[in-house]
């Protein structure tokens, strides 16, 4: 029984893992480029829901993620226009990275000199605790809208790619960002918005985060190794790829807590390399 | 254009400095020293692999670790002098990077430099958990009367001197070599490379086996002189902060690069936390900020505009981005 | 006042100058080919007319204006288009939403999508196709399409023959008859001169980055025409 229940928490955690993912897919699909610095803003996000609601107690942390994203999308959207576009040219995939990760050691210690290097966690009140059974199976109700808010999360992004024009924009942007512009279109604007985006589902993935686990400042690197395994393991360019793989790895790290209590990523990171070696285009194939 | 004799000059000064510094200097400046010459050293490293070879590795702290846990094993189970771990340190990351490198190469650019990472990770949790490693508090040299403590600062001054020597000296060589020459031609335009009939791998799997060997001696030398190697300083990402903010801020590509950016970087640091005394995260704040500066407005570094403004040209095998 | 008119452009890529003091115009409703060998800078000027290309010295202005300095998004939204060299579809989209991209200029005009399948039928059939999986001639369509959908005032075609048959060349040469028809203007890059010179009013032939030779198109002198293509 308890293996049944660690599997289907685990498939509930991989949700979440697949939201970490799941903006870094979305900048490397359009733009080619792994911003280092997701995982410190998904950190970055935590906090700020921290602020929130220790400047207004009694809020629910789930309604914080409401302004928190809304300055995410700014944040991210100002993160690509002054510093990314500067750098971002076709072919060159290293120099942009070489810069998200001095930004990821710039707001990493910002927030370790305000925050210090102490454990945090938001306070999910009575939502934390609540639960229920099935067949005699545990099922936390924070895990499951978790994997809910990350399931529409995935469908409207999809959604939006596929089915609006605007999609079609960032599409063809990322096919050919010259020929773009013969349509009117400033790709610079578009990676803007990409950024922007991608930077509102960090900040969800780490208000939700958050909530069910502690987090310090220097957490941002499990968060951006994660996202990463994740954008690979499923398949570059793949977006349900993302999230089977983020379930993938939330089944094997709990899985691994088991037997192993105090392991952190290691079994996460070992599944990751095994698929290198493997299978090295991903689960649903490469782009 | 500078002759070899006048290039030869500044290692000559710096051979003469070398044997003159003990005797001008006390423990607690040779140290510092010492560090400035490990940093040299895994910042010409990172920036071989990088900028020569074209492979951004984020995970050679992982070499710079086990460098000091090989040695401190090899002195705690041979009893032989220390000094010589650091040989086997050397191998020893020659051997893992042998090992490990099939694995990365899978992936590319940017993929493997996180994967590298991954890897990094992964090898740190692990050698935390293993007791036999000495877990969380890590591994410290059980008999240390090999060791003059007198003389210990002065020694590990020259090792260090030495190996920054060796460092230079064999890039020099190298990329002056058929191979070098491949590198860079690799490095330029992979495609072509192969149309001329290079090897793509080889010159890879070199550049990367060598560039994780020097990091681990550094490492060894490093951590022999804190005398105690714990995972947690031993396999820390800073190190890779270290070496991409140096190569970065020093000029990419060149192998006089690394070495003005450890000056920047130290003067950097001094300026932080002595002069302005801001706590160590301040520092990194400003240092980050510094090389992601340097990224946007002088991709290529300090060293080119150094070395056009003043027209020195020292070593000469740079490569242009 | 022409609709286009270039005064003394020299063009660089990187360290090398591509063109050494061009200069023509255009007139509203003309029909201008430019023809030269390889590397003459048929292409260059395009690209610079577009805004793809910023290193330059001189003078372009269209419809008065001066878009020297202008971006390659608001000349697209003032009313150049550009089929390019190698057509460059986008290779996500299907050929419908490659047409529809066109629209992104928002410009007002004549040319829809209904108006495009008419014009080349066999995308209709094609439309949710993954543009890149149709044959090089439909593709070119496709990218004729795409500009046609941005309702330029001067339409660019960059070397749209080349690498199709000649069967479909001729096909796609006779639309143009149909465009040109709702009074657009019309630069025609080709290597091929017979091509070129059957669709155009004048004519200008370049060579290494000059004009060698400039002209009525259907009064040329062939031997005048072959000494400023090749040089002598």
């Amino acid at each position: 029984m308890n293996y049944v229940e660690t599997l289907i928490n685990g498939i509930l955690l991989g949700g979440l893992y697949g939201i970490l993912g799941l903006g870094l897919a979305l900048v490397f699909g359009v733009m080619r480029v792994i911003n280092v610095a997701h995982g410190e803003f998904i950190v970055g996000s935590a906090f700020s829901a921290l602020m929130i609601t220790s400047f207004f107690p009694g809020i629910d942390p789930l309604i914080a993620v409401i302004p928190v994203a809304a300055a995410a999308f700014v944040v991210g959207y100002l993160f690509q226009t002054i510093l990314l576009n500067k750098v971002v040219r076709s072919g060159d995939m290293l120099a942009p990275m070489l810069v998200t990760f001095g930004v990821s050691i710039v707001v990493r210690n910002l927030m370790l000199a305000e925050f210090g290097s102490n454990p945090m966690a938001l306070d999910a009140g009575r939502l934390a605790q609540m639960s229920f059974a099935v067949m005699g199976i545990h099922i936390g109700v924070l895990p499951l809208m978790t994997l809910a808010i990350s399931i529409v999360l995935f469908g409207l992004l999809q959604y939006m790619i596929n089915r609006t024009s605007f999609g079609q924009t960032v599409r063809a942007t990322a096919d050919n960002p010259d020929i773009v512009r013969l349509m009117g279109v400033d790709p610079r604007r578009i990676y803007a918005v990409v950024m922007g985006l991608a930077f509102v589902m960090a900040s969800v993935a780490g208000v939700l985060l958050a909530m069910r686990t502690s987090f310090s400042a220097s957490s941002g690197v499990d968060r951006i190794l994660i996202a990463f395994e994740v954008v690979v393991l499923g398949g570059l360019g793949s977006f349900w790829g993302a999230l089977i793989a983020g379930v993938l790895l939330g089944v094997v790290q709990l899985m691994s807590f088991q037997f192993d209590a105090n392991s952190g990523l290691l079994y996460a990171h070992l599944l990751f390399l095994a698929f290198l070696i493997v299978r090295p285009n991903g689960l649903l194939g490469a782009k | 254009m500078t002759s070899n004799l006048a290039r030869a000059i500044p290692f000559i000064l710096f051979v003469t400095f070398l044997c003159a510094a003990p005797f001008l200097f006390d423990d607690g400046t040779l140290h510092l020293a010492t560090e400035m010459f490990v940093v040299i050293v895994i910042a010409s490293m990172w920036n071989f692999l990088a900028g020569y070879a074209g492979l951004m590795s984020l995970g050679h702290q992982m070499y710079f670790g086990a460098g000091g846990y090989v040695l401190f094993m090899f002195a705690n189970v041979t009893g032989l002098h220390p000094y010589v771990g650091i040989l086997a340190a050397f191998g020893f990351g020659a051997l893992a990077a042998a090992v490990v490198a099939p694995i990365l190469f899978r992936l590319r650019d940017a993929y493997f430099a996180i994967a590298s990472w991954v890897v990094a990770e992964a090898v740190s949790i692990a050698v935390q958990k293993t007791d036999a490693l000495g877990g969380i508090t890590g591994v410290s040299l059980v008999d240390s009367s090999s060791i003059d403590f007198d003389r210990f600062e002065t020694q590990m001054f020259l090792i260090g001197g030495g190996m920054v020597l060796a460092t230079l000296l064999g890039f020099v060589w190298l990329l002056r070599s058929k191979p070098g020459l491949a590198f860079m031609c690799v490095r330029d335009n992979e495609l072509a490379a192969k149309s001329i009939g290079i090897d793509v791998w080889p010159s890879r799997f070199l550049a990367y086996v060598l560039s994780a060997a020097g990091c681990a001696a550094a490492g060894a030398v490093s951590l022999l002189g804190g005398l105690v190697v714990q995972p947690g300083n031993a396999f820390s990402p800073d190190w890779t902060v270290i070496m991409t903010f140096v190569v970065v801020v020093g000029g990419i590509g060149t192998l006089e690069g690394p070495i003005l950016g450890t000056i920047i970087y130290y003067i950097l640091r001094q300026l932080l936390t002595v002069v302005f005394p801001l706590s160590g995260t301040w520092y990194l704040v400003a240092m980050g900020s510094v090389a992601v500066a340097t990224m946007l407005y002088s991709p290529k570094g300090l060293w080119p505009i150094l070395r056009d403004r003043v027209g020195l040209d020292w070593l000469t095998v740079r490569r242009s981005i | 006042m022409k609709l286009v008119e270039v005064e003394a452009l020299e063009v660089f890529y990187n360290d090398m100058q591509a063109l050494f003091g061009v200069s023509f115009s255009l007139a509203e409703r003309e029909c201008l080919a430019l023809v030269g060998a390889n590397g003459a800078g048929k292409s260059t000027i395009l690209r610079t007319l577009t805004g793809l290309n910023r290193k330059l010295k001189g003078r372009i202005s269209f419809d008065g204006a001066d878009i020297s300095r202008t971006s390659a998004e608001t000349i697209a939204r003032a009313g150049i288009a550009m089929v390019p060299e190698g057509r460059m579809l986008f290779a996500s989209l299907t050929v419908e939403e490659n047409l529809l991209m066109g629209t992104r200029t928002k410009r007002a005009g004549n040319w829809t999508l209904k108006r495009v399948y008419d014009l080349f039928p066999v995308l209709l059939e094609r439309r949710n196709q993954m543009a890149t999986t149709l044959s090089g001639g439909q593709q070119q369509m496709v990218a004729i399409g795409r500009a046609l959908m941005s309702n330029p005032r001067v339409l660019l075609c960059d070397e749209i023959s080349l690498g199709l048959a000649p069967v479909v060349i001729s096909q796609i040469y006779e639309s143009f008859s149909i465009i040109r028809g709702e009074g657009m203007a019309l630069v025609v890059v080709e290597q091929d001169i017979k091509r070129a010179l059957s669709v155009a009013d004048r004519m200008i032939c370049l060579l290494k980055g000059q004009v060698t030779l400039e002209g009525d198109a259907r009064s040329i002198d062939m031997d005048r025409l072959t000494a400023a293509y090749f040089g002598e």
